[in-house]
């Protein structure tokens, strides 16, 4: 009678360390698989910034483009090249008639 | 409870079923697993694992300050995955009216999918707006597994045509076509990769392994200042449509180590348009021009002949009184003289005293001083299509050549061995070898060290003969109050064309500490055709920018001074 009750224990303990190591594997498994997905978003996600960087960078030069500049400052904002005559020349006494701080141009 | 022998009887049938039922599972387990192990895995993989080619982005260009010149974005293109022609062509249909497409591109596409091509393009390198209106079209499709989209790199050139001449352009598929583009295609394009995705059953993405990990092209940096390139690249279209020429080059170097600030090319066009534009459009015309340099070639005859120590600046020559005749051949002033000293020779421009200077030298001399000069080789600048130039060896000169060499005929040369050669004088007597490329991803090119072929008091001789050509002699619309300017003017006739010239000018400034060196030429002026008048005032116009740009501050009339 007590031998019938150990083995059945036995079979019982192994079934439950079975039951964990399967229930174990399978959770390992499918956490793997969802960093898996979360790797790959995250993998797109950080391509997705880099091209956005790019598309930036492209962008910022565009509008820095010296020919928009100009002519927005000319047409929207009403500047003008300075004529030869509204360059003013500053000089600091102490550099000894040395300019100082270069030329200004006194116009817009 | 007792069970009788007729449940007995049910119950092993059962178990007798149950047990099938459970060897047929197992059966088909191992036949699975075991027997048809690896084409079963096969058959998995083909359906979740898919392996696809990943661009490698080409390199960025950058000028000398860090602005982008050149740069690859990811955009889509648009295909057909034609299945069924009726279910295409109608998909079609509607595509066609939201995307521009030649009327050739239209009937190709229609063609294609009669034909029943499997892959189909539609359009590559979408615009944006395009690609919004093909994707609504996608996803309002009930078959919309027919229209699909993948993504491609595309250059973009964001300073629209600045230094479109150096920069080139590429083809569809980012290769190099011209300029620094196809010069460095090598070190630009980069080397494409594969990677193999996982999907699950609903397609997603859930495990990404690079096979080969793409490697992007290398970022260069060049010595072109795009500001000077914009306001080079203004001033010549201006003067050209003025003057109207047929072309124009500008080249501006930095006079110290040779590395060129800006070329600049008249007409101009788009980078991103390369494959549409006229070869000879395209052409980089301060390295492919060539011509005869007219009377700017009296500069290297002048250094040439002091540094020989032929004789001295105020050594005079007969000057025929403007007819020189030699065998069968004269050479004219045209504004006749006398006599002229060898310093008044240039600055006045005199080309029957130019030939005497020659005849003094000898042609011996006068060859191998030329070849130092860098003259019918090329100059190394590493720009594609750059001409030798024609020079031929004394041997095979005439009677007349070396007279005609000294008034810059028989001799072909591009802009940029002109430059160069100014430049020589401007640095104090190193022949640089001009370079444009700076730096490659993150590396700096060491400029190659200057030879020095001119000894300083030939150069600072030949830097006051050319300052007193702008100051009093043909070159006076170069002048600008405050600042002393060195320089040359030349007019070459066209052979072979009646009327047609060359006006060029050549210099530096300032001409007590030479900062940069500027050679402008213009093609075949219509009205003034004198380098004076025409090439003169370009010179002048770029400079008085460059003089602001780069900090050069002339002395300006007392009025306009405040002493703090």
């Amino acid at each position: 009678m007590m031998k019938k009750k150990s083995s059945n224990r036995t079979w019982l303990l192994v079934t439950v360390i079975a039951f964990i190591l399967v229930f174990t594997y399978l959770s390992l498994n499918l956490k793997s698989i969802d960093s898996g997905y979360e790797m790959q978003e995250l993998f797109e996600k950080e391509q997705e910034l880099k091209e956005e960087i790019t598309k930036l960078q492209a962008e910022k030069a565009s509008l820095l483009n010296l020919d928009r500049v100009e002519k927005v400052a000319i047409s929207e904002l009403g500047y003008q090249y300075p004529r030869p005559d509204q360059f003013i020349k500053v000089f600091a006494e102490s550099a000894n008639a040395e300019p100082a701080n270069a030329e200004q141009a006194n116009g817009r | 409870m007792k069970i009788n022998s007729s449940e007995h009887k049910r119950v092993f049938f059962l178990f007798i079923a149950l047990f099938l039922w459970i060897l047929f599972i197992c059966s088909s387990l191992v036949k699975i697993q075991v027997v048809d192990y690896s084409k079963n895995v096969a058959k998995v993989r083909a359906q979740s694992n898919f392996i696809f080619p990943m661009n490698a982005r080409r390199g960025t260009i950058y000028d000398s300050k860090g602005e982008v010149l050149a740069i690859s974005v990811k955009v889509k293109s648009a295909f057909l995955n034609n299945k069924e022609d009726p279910q295409s062509l109608a998909l079609f249909k509607d595509i066609k009216k939201q995307i521009a497409l030649t009327a050739w591109e239209k009937a190709n596409i229609e063609e294609r999918i009669r034909r029943g091509e499997k892959f189909t393009w539609i359009k590559r390198k979408l615009s944006p707006e395009e690609y919004e209106s093909l994707k609504r079209i996608k996803d309002s499709n009930k078959s919309n597994s027919i229209l699909d989209f993948v993504e491609e790199y595309k250059r973009v050139y964001p300073q629209n045509t600045t230094a479109c001449h150096i920069l080139g352009g590429v083809g569809l598929d980012e290769q190099g076509l011209y300029g620094l583009e196809y010069e460095l295609d090598d070190t630009l394009r980069g080397t494409p990769g594969k990677a193999r995705v996982m999907r699950d059953a609903r397609r997603k993405a859930f495990k990404l392994s690079y096979l080969n990990e793409p490697l992007p092209g290398r970022d260069v940096y060049l010595t072109i200042d795009s500001s000077i390139q914009f306001f080079v690249e203004r001033e010549l279209q201006k003067a050209v449509e003025q003057y109207g020429a047929r072309g124009g080059t500008v080249i501006v170097m930095d006079t110290t180590d040779g590395a060129i600030l800006a070329i600049a090319g008249y007409p101009a066009f788009s980078p991103e348009e390369v494959k549409n534009t006229p070869t000879l459009m395209v052409k980089n015309s301060a390295v492919s021009f060539i011509y005869h340099p007219g009377s700017t070639f009296k500069v290297v005859l002048a250094a040439i002949a002091l540094e020989e120590n032929v004789c001295s600046p105020r050594y005079e020559f007969n000057c025929y009184n403007g007819v020189y005749k030699i065998m069968d051949r004269q050479i004219t002033d045209v504004h006749p003289f006398s006599r002229l000293s060898f310093e008044n020779i240039i600055i006045q421009s005199s080309n029957i005293g130019a030939a005497k200077i020659a005849e003094r030298l000898g042609k011996t001399r006068y060859y191998n001083g030329i070849k130092k000069f860098g003259f019918g080789e090329r100059t190394g600048i590493g720009l594609p299509g750059e001409e030798k130039g024609l020079f031929k060896p004394v041997k095979q000169w005439t009677g007349v050549s070396l007279q005609f060499i000294a008034g810059g005929y028989e001799i072909a040369v591009t802009p940029l061995q002109m430059a160069r050669a100014f430049n020589v004088i401007a640095s104090g007597g190193y022949l640089a070898e001009p370079y444009i490329l700076k730096e490659v991803d993150g590396m700096f090119l060491k400029p190659k060290p200057g030879v020095k072929i001119l000894g300083p008091v030939t150069t600072q001789r030949m830097t006051n003969i050319m300052t007193e050509v702008v100051n009093s002699g043909t070159a006076r619309k170069t002048q600008i109050a405050g600042i002393s300017i060195a320089g040359k003017t030349g007019t070459t006739k066209i052979i072979g064309k009646d009327n047609k010239y060359v006006p060029s000018f050549g210099g530096f400034f300032p001409a007590e500490s030479p900062r940069v060196t500027v050679f402008v030429v213009i093609d075949e002026p219509k009205g003034d055709y004198y380098g004076g008048d025409v090439a003169a005032p370009l010179f002048k116009s770029i400079a008085e920018k460059l003089l602001l740009y780069l900090k050069i501050f002339p002395q300006l009339d007392k009025k306009n001074e405040i002493r703090i």
